[in-house]
């Protein structure tokens, strides 16, 4: 047993399902803007990458609101979500999901399956619904960063770097999600070439992002132990072997070595994995800002949720 | 759930009663609802506590209803004991329990009765001084002890200030006391005697601009608390009082003169030859000098005698030679005064660690807020009466007095507040719990105003145990299996029964007997008294016969228990006086007197029975009950001040039978009237009447003086150097050294300041947890919790700056080892608020025993560096030294 | 309508948990769960460093956060000021734990023993939990509501009942004449996290 003493207490509230959420909600934005891009600039030759995107954005979504779920304590008072809109980030955040679903599964729906045909005629109704999708799922990407960012004790959260790297994530994690896709419908090399060198500028932006945001965490006081807990305390394996390695450098090495196939189906898994990993690693990296009154620091002491004390031995009766 | 609760009796209804979890007795008032205890709270009514209770008592509905309770007797199947070993109980009836239990007491009995030892815990104390008192004279057996408190806080601090104050401890006049000097005690910082009432009385004075100055190696409360923190070595404080004094008399020429000359035995003239005082041919008496007939006079002599403030009388001789019978002698005072002068801020900054200026500082500071000559009129019985003001008040407790030089620290401590005057007077040093008082009106009981001997010297009227602090017993051939009889300044010690020749030094001083069967009533001695080891092969191991009132299977049942008896809590049981005699549990100050008593919030569950009816139980079946009754009867005279009167006295001749509820009746009934029986009482609680103001401030209306020279010490000393020399004449059982034994305070060190391995360059000691009390509560979940809420209290309290010089981190795993070799684990927590050569350790914790799960392998178990042999027994009072020199390694 | 508020006074209190246990004995709350809490500080560097606890437990805040985040109004405010969670309306979101700025509220999915799981739970374990469940609820929110149903019996809090060193001071702060507003206003008051701008109504006295 040791002591958390200079730690203080670590946000445990939300954890892995919350993460799932987050990443997801990523993937899906960030599929969903890379495919109104390709279809807006690349034209028809870019046709199925753009579907590929769109159509990669409801499920992720769904399925990511379905951990969000599973996150409340209370599920089947979810709907009450609905009593007080724009109160909160998680009721702007739960219109604003809702709005990019309903858009994309129309924009799906009318383009791909299962009524295929009405928006591949008319391009430019398909344009401005992609337009009016992709404000969405810009803000389904962002909403969240702000949503953490509202909280008040956790400094590691409050910087407008946070929305930033979120969508910087989105945007390579949903580009790595339509590469794995297409490249199995056999797209042309050449857009898959061009899709891998994007993803690797994003990637490195991205790194400089992160890097940017950890210093800047580590630099200020009030958030300088969530940044060691998540550089060398718990959480760093979460980070160095998760964010860096699988998110970061190896697919970053993958796609400059610009190899297909099986390689690059793996670079673009890992790197999923990673944008998984980033979202654990800020959510559990949070600690609450230790108090301050009367020229002291106090910090609620960590406690591990439920500690259950070892059995022993019941006296005899 | 709704149908349940509808077809229940709805019951809803808080029973006021006694805390338990400790010895503070505090009045409680508890929430029974459907038959289930769910809330405590202060029971406002009680004058201990006035509606405050602590986190220990409001955390006790976990204690009544722990699922590791032991809640049927067990009997153990493995003949095998010690350490470790797994006892193999197995489930008995009540009626082969005591079957067992009185074959081996009859056995025991017809043998020799003294083969029978009492071994009990300070957190029951008031079963302790009565029950358990009374049950050892009916059966005839001189031999117990309170194991942990009693060692380590016990034989130092309690004697000096029933000499001193005739109380149990003292404590600052909170309500006007200035300057209170905190020598590491936590009173009035949560821990400690009447431990909420102090932290009122203490933090009302904090809100008023008193300023405490506490000496202590850590920050602890108490430290974090006072307006100055002054990190001290451990175990020097008595240097530092000496240093203190030293200022007082011989730096500044301050003291009060008026107090020392009527008050004290200062003026009492002393032959230079053998130490004595001069004495009245005829009569025996000291002698003083008075200055205006310039001739001697007998200390109680009319002329020269204050016993009220506003008395008048003549000069009597502080300093100066006199020639007496032909003999030139010095008053007692000035001996004193030259005898603190080798303790120059210097040479107790060598020893202290605390700078000469600060001591010089200090001094000047209580020089000039004990305002020495001023006086407050207060309004007694008798109209308004004038009595000096002394807000200042140096006081002590565990901290101070758990060392090699326990006895004269303690004095050395409270010799400050005597220079100055400040003792039992307006705003200075009180005996705890208002020592004195007349007794409720109607009946004048319970009756506690203490009264001189033919010294002159003050000797108190109800005490908590049977050894009295004065006068001295006269050192016997023992006849106890601690050879107790040898050393009258002690209530008990370790050094000889914790000796691995133990045996072997009974026989050399003749104790015609051994120990057979060993009583315990809710003690874990294994892990309260020192190493562990020690005390279960060395002491525990020698009975033959164990059985033990418990509330847990402790590590002590684990180890040697044969029976397990399930005792009821505190929650279960009657107990018929709490909070007297008042100097262990009764707050001081000007509040009411109040007589609270103990009564069941619920029927015992299971087969938990009530020691107290057990205990009457087995004396019935010994054949002893009316004995019992007596013994009760007896013990009533001293503890709770006057005897039992013929109507309620319980029956001596056999002829009637008690239940223990009609034994708590008849107790009130007798003290307060026949009105005011236990169903009067129970209704409230407590029973309180008005205290009077000459009880709280008595020192100026009582005849008594008290010692600066301790004349009887040189006589004491001889009859234990002789007694010790008849049985063991070449000094090879006990070596201890009788020269300490003098009439003037001296410090002199542990081995812990004397150690010359400069391995072991830490010093080690103990301090308490407010969330704890000994070594019980850490089972309580809800306790366990609160503790982790500080990581000083699980954790080794290491300084950073020593921390890093040895690499050692924050949360690291370490060995901490003592010079005997004997070594702890535990994990360290860093702070700036400890003397960077000190290791602290909280509580008692560390348990191991696989009955406790929750408190198991919780924090360090400092006791196992704690050695009971000589080299650390204090020879003046025998008190167990608690500190030690370590090295820190990690694990 | 009063406006209720606490005083705490930091030169009164003295670290010992009173406050804590009786809170959670007066609410029955599970393990892990502080409505009342006491942190520990420490400042400065040998010979002079200083050791304080600091009581905390929910501010009651005329502008509090919690009830900014919460998107179902589950958290509102009564008319005297303080600000309570219906578990009816509360989603568990957690989003208030997370945004609280004095970190007084607490989620509870499961309720949990003291003891170790697989025990029979003991009657009054049985009372608490069933206390809990009712009173505050499962997967939702919980947090001090200064002992309403202590208040309704014309008690104080018990965090206050509890206190020996008198440190807390319940009471109404929109009364100019009552202890509190002396207090805040005589010796110095001052709230956590001012630059939130939550605006607390538990005030502090200074430890010295």
């Amino acid at each position: 047993m040791g002591s958390a003493k200079l730690d203080g207490q670590v946000q445990s509230d939300w954890r892995w399902l919350i993460a799932a959420y987050l990443f997801l909600a990523g993937v899906g934005g960030g599929a969903y803007l890379a495919g109104v891009v390709a279809d807006l600039a690349g034209g028809a030759e870019w046709m199925l990458v753009s579907k590929i995107g769109v159509f990669l954005s409801v499920p992720c979504v769904l399925i990511g609101t379905f951990f969000l779920l599973a996150d409340l304590g209370t599920p089947t008072h979810a709907w009450r979500v609905w009593m007080k809109p724009g109160t909160s980030w998680i009721a702007r955040g739960t219109i604003i999901i809702v709005i990019f679903m309903i858009l994309a599964a129309v924009h799906t729906a009318f383009w791909i399956w299962p009524f295929a045909g009405p928006l591949e005629v008319n391009e430019s109704a398909r344009h401005f619904l992609g337009i009016l999708g992709a404000l969405f799922a810009f803000l389904t990407v962002i909403y969240t960063g702000l949503l953490l960012g509202y909280s008040q004790p956790i400094a590691l959260w409050r910087t407008a770097l946070l929305p930033v790297l979120f969508f910087v994530s989105a945007i390579s994690t949903g580009l790595m999600g339509i590469m794995i896709i297409a490249q199995s419908m056999g797209i042309a090399v050449a857009q898959l070439d061009l899709m891998e060198n994007i993803d690797a500028v994003i990637l490195v932006f991205e790194v400089f992002v992160l890097a940017v945001y950890v210093y800047n965490a580590y630099r200020t006081l009030e958030s300088r132990p969530s940044a060691q807990r998540i550089l060398s305390g718990p959480v760093a394996s979460y980070f160095w072997l998760g964010v860096v390695v699988c998110g970061l450098a190896i697919p970053l090495i993958l796609e400059l070595m610009g190899r297909h196939g099986a390689i690059l189906t793996i670079g673009a898994l890992l790197g999923l994995f990673g944008g998984l990993c980033l979202r654990f690693t800020i959510l559990v990296g949070g600690i609450y800002t230790p108090m301050r009154a009367a020229g002291f620091e106090f910090a609620r002491i960590h406690r591990p949720k439920d500690p259950i004390p070892a059995m022993g031995k019941l006296p005899p009766s | 759930m709704a149908l349940t609760n509808a077809s229940k009796v709805k019951e809803d209804v808080w029973i006021p009663t006694c805390c338990g979890q400790c010895y503070c007795m505090c009045g409680i008032k508890v929430r029974r609802q459907d038959g289930v205890v769910t809330e405590v709270e202060g029971n406002p009514d009680a004058p201990t506590g006035r509606g405050k209770i602590c986190v220990k008592g409001l955390a006790s509905p976990h204690l009544l209803y722990d699922p590791y309770r032991v809640n049927y007797p067990l009997k153990r199947t493995n003949p095998e004991k010690g350490i470790g070993v797994d006892p193999k109980f197995v489930r008995i009836s009540w009626e082969e329990a005591m079957d067992l239990i009185v074959a081996k007491m009859k056995a025991c009995q017809e043998k020799d009765s003294r083969g029978l030892y009492f071994q009990a815990t300070t957190t029951q104390a008031s079963e302790i001084r009565y029950g358990v008192t009374g049950f050892m004279r009916a059966f005839g057996t001189p031999n117990y002890w309170v194991s942990g408190g009693g060692l380590h806080c016990g034989n130092g601090a309690h004697f000096m200030n029933g000499i001193m104050h005739v109380a149990w401890s003292i404590i600052p006049d909170f309500a006007h006391c200035r300057l209170p000097l905190n020598f590491g005690c936590s009173k009035g910082h949560g821990a400690g005697h009447v431990a909420v009432q102090n932290a009122t009385q203490a933090a009302d004075a904090r809100a008023w601009g008193s300023r405490t100055i506490t000496f202590d190696p850590m920050q602890s409360a108490q430290a974090s608390k006072a307006h100055e923190w002054v990190p001290i070595r451990v175990g020097t404080d008595g240097a530092m009082a000496l240093g203190l004094v030293n200022v007082l008399l011989n730096d500044l020429g301050v003291w009060d003169a008026e107090y020392l000359k009527y008050k004290t035995n200062g003026p009492y003239l002393v032959r230079p030859s053998d130490g004595r005082y001069m004495r009245d041919k005829e009569t025996k008496k000291p002698l003083v000098w008075d200055l205006v007939d310039k001739r001697p006079k007998v200390h109680n002599d009319p002329s020269v005698t204050r016993v009220q403030y506003e008395d008048q009388a003549h000069d009597v001789a502080l300093l100066g030679e006199y020639e007496v019978d032909g003999v030139q002698c010095r008053p007692g005072f000035e001996l004193l005064k030259e005898h603190v002068k080798k303790y120059t801020p210097e040479y107790v900054e060598g020893i202290t660690f605390v700078p000469a200026s600060t001591i010089r500082r200090i001094g000047k500071q209580i020089a000039e807020n004990a305002e020495i000559g001023a006086t407050v009129t207060i309004e007694t019985d008798e109209g308004p009466k004038k009595i000096p003001k002394r807000p200042i008040a140096a006081h002590f407790f565990r901290g101070s007095q758990g060392h090699v030089n326990s006895g004269w620290t303690c004095l050395s401590i409270d010799m400050i507040n005597h220079m100055v005057g400040a003792a039992d007077t307006w705003g200075g040093a009180m005996g705890l719990g208002a020592a004195v008082g007349a007794g409720y009106k109607p009946t004048g009981k319970p009756y506690q105003i203490p009264y001189p001997d033919n010294d002159g010297l003050l000797m108190c009227r109800a005490w908590v145990y049977d050894h009295v602090p004065y006068p001295l017993r006269k050192p016997k051939p023992p006849t106890r299996l601690d050879l107790h009889d040898m050393f009258p300044t002690s209530i008990y010690n370790a050094f000889t029964i914790m000796n691995p020749k133990w045996f072997e030094m009974l026989d050399v001083f003749k104790i015609p007997y051994r120990p057979d069967i060993m009583i315990n009533f809710g003690s874990n001695s294994v892990m309260t008294m020192g190493n562990a080891e020690i005390v279960t092969e060395n002491f525990l191991k020698k009975f033959k016969f164990i059985f033990s009132f418990q509330l847990y299977i402790t590590e002590f049942e684990e180890a040697v228990a044969d029976i397990v008896l399930p005792d009821t809590c505190f929650l279960e049981r009657y107990t018929p006086a709490v909070s007297f005699p008042s100097t262990f549990s009764h707050p001081t100050g000007e509040d009411d007197w109040g007589w609270t008593i103990r009564q069941p919030v619920i029927e015992p569950m299971y087969e938990r029975r009530d020691f107290n009816v057990v205990m009457m139980d087995i004396s019935k079946r010994l054949g002893i009950l009316h004995k019992y009754y007596k013994a009760l009867n007896d013990v009533t005279v001293v503890r709770y001040g006057g005897a039992m009167s013929d109507e309620y006295k319980l029956c001596e001749d056999g002829s009637e039978e008690h239940t223990w509820e009609e034994v708590v009746d008849r107790m009130l009934k007798d003290r307060f009237g026949p009105e005011h029986g236990l169903e009067h009482v129970r209704k409230k609680g407590v029973f309180t009447w008005p205290k009077r103001k000459e009880d709280v401030y008595w020192k100026w209306f009582n005849p008594s003086r008290v010692p600066i020279y301790f004349e009887y010490f040189i006589d004491a000393g001889e009859q234990i150097t002789e007694i010790c020399r008849q049985f063991d004449p070449e000094k090879k059982y006990i070596g201890l050294d009788w020269s300490v034994f003098k009439p003037l305070a001296d410090w002199y060190p542990c081995p812990t300041h004397t150690e010359k391995n400069p391995e072991f360059d830490l010093h080690a000691f103990y301090w308490r947890a407010v969330t704890q009390t000994n070594s019980m509560t850490q089972q309580n979940p809800y306790l366990d919790e609160m503790s982790q809420e500080d990581t000083i209290v699980f954790g080794i309290q290491m300084h950073s700056r020593t921390a890093a010089g040895k690499g050692i981190k924050e949360g690291d795993l370490v060995w901490v080892e003592n010079p005997e070799g004997k070594k702890i684990k535990g994990w360290v927590t860093l702070s700036e608020g400890i003397e960077p050569s000190h290791l602290a350790f909280a509580a008692i914790l560390g348990h191991w025993g696989e009955y406790m799960p929750i408190a198991k392998g919780k924090g360090a178990f400092f006791n196992d560096l704690v050695m009971m042999d000589e080299p650390h027994t204090d020879p003046l009072t025998l008190n167990q030294d608690i500190c030690c020199r370590v090295k820190i390694y990690k694990a | 309508m009063a406006r209720y508020g606490m005083v705490i006074d930091l030169n009164r209190c003295y670290g010992c948990y009173a406050c804590a246990m009786a809170c959670k004995v007066a609410n029955r709350t599970p393990p892990g769960v502080f409505w009342a809490r006491v942190l520990r500080g420490e400042m400065g560097v040998f010979p002079n460093s200083v050791r304080q606890a600091l009581p905390v437990l929910c501010n009651q805040c005329e502008e509090p956060d919690c009830m900014k985040v919460c998107p179902t109004g589950a958290t509102y405010k009564t008319d005297d000021g303080i600000v309570r969670v219906d578990k009816d309306k509360c989603i568990g979101c957690a989003y208030c734990v997370i945004a609280c700025p004095y970190g007084a509220r607490y989620k509870v999915d499961d309720w949990k023993s003291y003891f170790p799981e697989g025990l029979p739970l003991s009657p009054y374990e049985e009372h608490t939990k069933q206390y809990w469940e009712q009173k505050s609820g499962l997967g939702v929110s919980t947090k001090c509501d200064f002992c309403i149903d202590r208040r309704a019996e014309g008690k104080e809090p018990a965090c206050v009942q509890a206190c020996s060193a008198k440190a807390r001071v319940f009471g109404d702060l929109d009364d100019p004449e009552s202890e509190i507003s002396y207090l805040i206003k005589t010796k110095r008051g001052f709230v956590l996290r001012p630059e939130v701008g939550t605006e607390p109504k538990v005030y502090y006295l200074p430890p010295r």
